[in-house]
């Protein structure tokens, strides 16, 4: 074990790197928290400045499946974004197996505007909705902020898993992004909640985990 | 004997407030720990690179450990990366086969650490795959050679390096 000591001691690799050395802020937790808080509260008040929030909805004038689908996608988005910032300090042991728990119980929602839609009469009629295609790309355009704040925060860090870092980063912001787009959203139908809501975490499932991978990679 | 887990854990928090006599301590530390890490899964010729390697990563990204967690699962994780990195890049190298490297035993007091090795990555892919990752990527045959010696066709060894690697990739953190 001393001949390895004596062997590796001399090394000017860390000589160089000690020389080198400057103080570094760690990254914790809570600090990644506070950004994309601060990234979620931006996206509110956006939302509410360019939209308008739907205060009646919010003080109890919607419906349940309001409530549920947005509770459920921002329960996804928690789930996401909690992954996202611990896969900056990697480790071993880690699995960040709870957003696959909670996109299976967000994967409900579609399934429910399925069913309502094979069960009703006309349901080729509840698919004729012309605010859909509005939620669907406000939904993305408010994942932006948290979005960028989750890069900005992976790449001060290490991952070493970039692409489910990446499909992490397009859950969590689209989630959070269409709970935000939602809050100003009257429409509290289950076709539309189902499936013009959920439509953008599809999409920023697709466009992290193919799309980002390359800005976490180090 | 290496530094224990707490003893790391204060040097790289010292670390990163900038004491560098505590550095120098800790990247000879984590120099002697990679040589073990890596010795039965790189070729003699690649370990110093590959060490280097990663402690240029833990250099450059010595801001990611975060001190409410530990050490040695960190510097695992990036090693474990760079591992598989470092086997994506590799290219024949038969006279960098590890046949004739007498590997020295891990000694009791390292069983803790087994659970962050490399082995384990390899029990979460199949074995066709772990097969010729391993004649290929570590030992250098090639791909004809491996394909001989395994019974596969040469396809299915590019295929099944191909997807091996990919799987070591996605399990970096998670294979414990």
């Amino acid at each position: 074990m001393n001949s390895e000591r004596k062997r590796v001691s001399p090394n000017p690799l860390i000589e160089q790197m000690a020389a080198d050395l400057q103080p570094v802020r760690s990254i914790r937790f809570r600090d990644g928290l506070i950004l994309v808080t601060l990234a979620i509260i931006v996206t509110i008040l956006g939302v509410d400045f360019i939209k308008g929030l739907w205060f009646n909805g919010l003080s109890g004038g919607a419906s349940a499946f309001f409530v549920i689908t947005n509770g459920l996608l921002l329960i996804l988005g928690c789930a996401s974004v909690s992954s996202a910032l611990k896969m900056a300090a990697p480790r071993v042991g880690n699995s960040h197996d709870g957003p696959k728990w909670a996109m299976a119980m967000a994967a409900v929602l579609p399934l429910a505007a399925f069913v309502t839609l094979i069960g009703h009469d006309h349901g080729t009629s509840l698919l004729n909705d012309p605010y859909g295609l509005d939620c669907f790309v406000g939904g993305l355009w408010a994942a932006a902020a948290t979005a960028g704040a989750l890069v900005y925060w992976l790449r001060k860090g290490a991952p070493v898993s970039p692409n489910l870092a990446g499909l992490h980063v397009g859950v969590a912001s689209t989630a959070l992004g269409s709970v935000a787009y939602g809050l100003a959203c009257p429409i509290d139908g289950v076709v539309h909640l189902g499936l013009w809501h959920v439509a953008p975490v599809v999409a920023g499932a697709i466009i992290g985990r193919y799309a980002l991978p390359r800005l976490l990679r180090w | 004997m290496i530094a224990d887990e707490q003893t790391l854990a204060r040097l790289m928090v010292a670390s990163q407030k900038g004491d560098q006599q505590s550095y120098t301590v800790l990247l000879t530390e984590v120099q002697l720990w990679l040589e073990r890490y890596f010795r039965r899964r790189c070729p003699p010729a690649q370990l110093d690179d590959l060490v280097q390697e990663v402690m240029m990563a833990l250099h450059n990204k010595r801001a990611a450990y975060d001190p409410d967690r530990a050490f040695l699962p960190w510097l695992a994780a990036i090693a474990r990366y760079r591992w598989v990195d470092h086997l994506r890049k590799v290219y024949r190298q038969a006279e960098d086969g590890l046949e004739d490297y007498d590997a020295p035993e891990d000694s009791d007091e390292e069983a803790v650490l087994a659970r962050l090795s490399l082995e384990r990555m390899f029990v979460h892919i199949p074995v066709k795959q772990s097969a010729v990752i391993e004649m290929v990527k570590i030992e250098g045959l090639s791909i004809r050679e491996a394909a001989q010696r395994t019974g596969q066709s040469e396809s299915a060894v590019k295929v099944n390096i191909h997807r091996g690697l990919k799987k070591l990739s996605a399990i970096v953190e998670k294979a414990e």
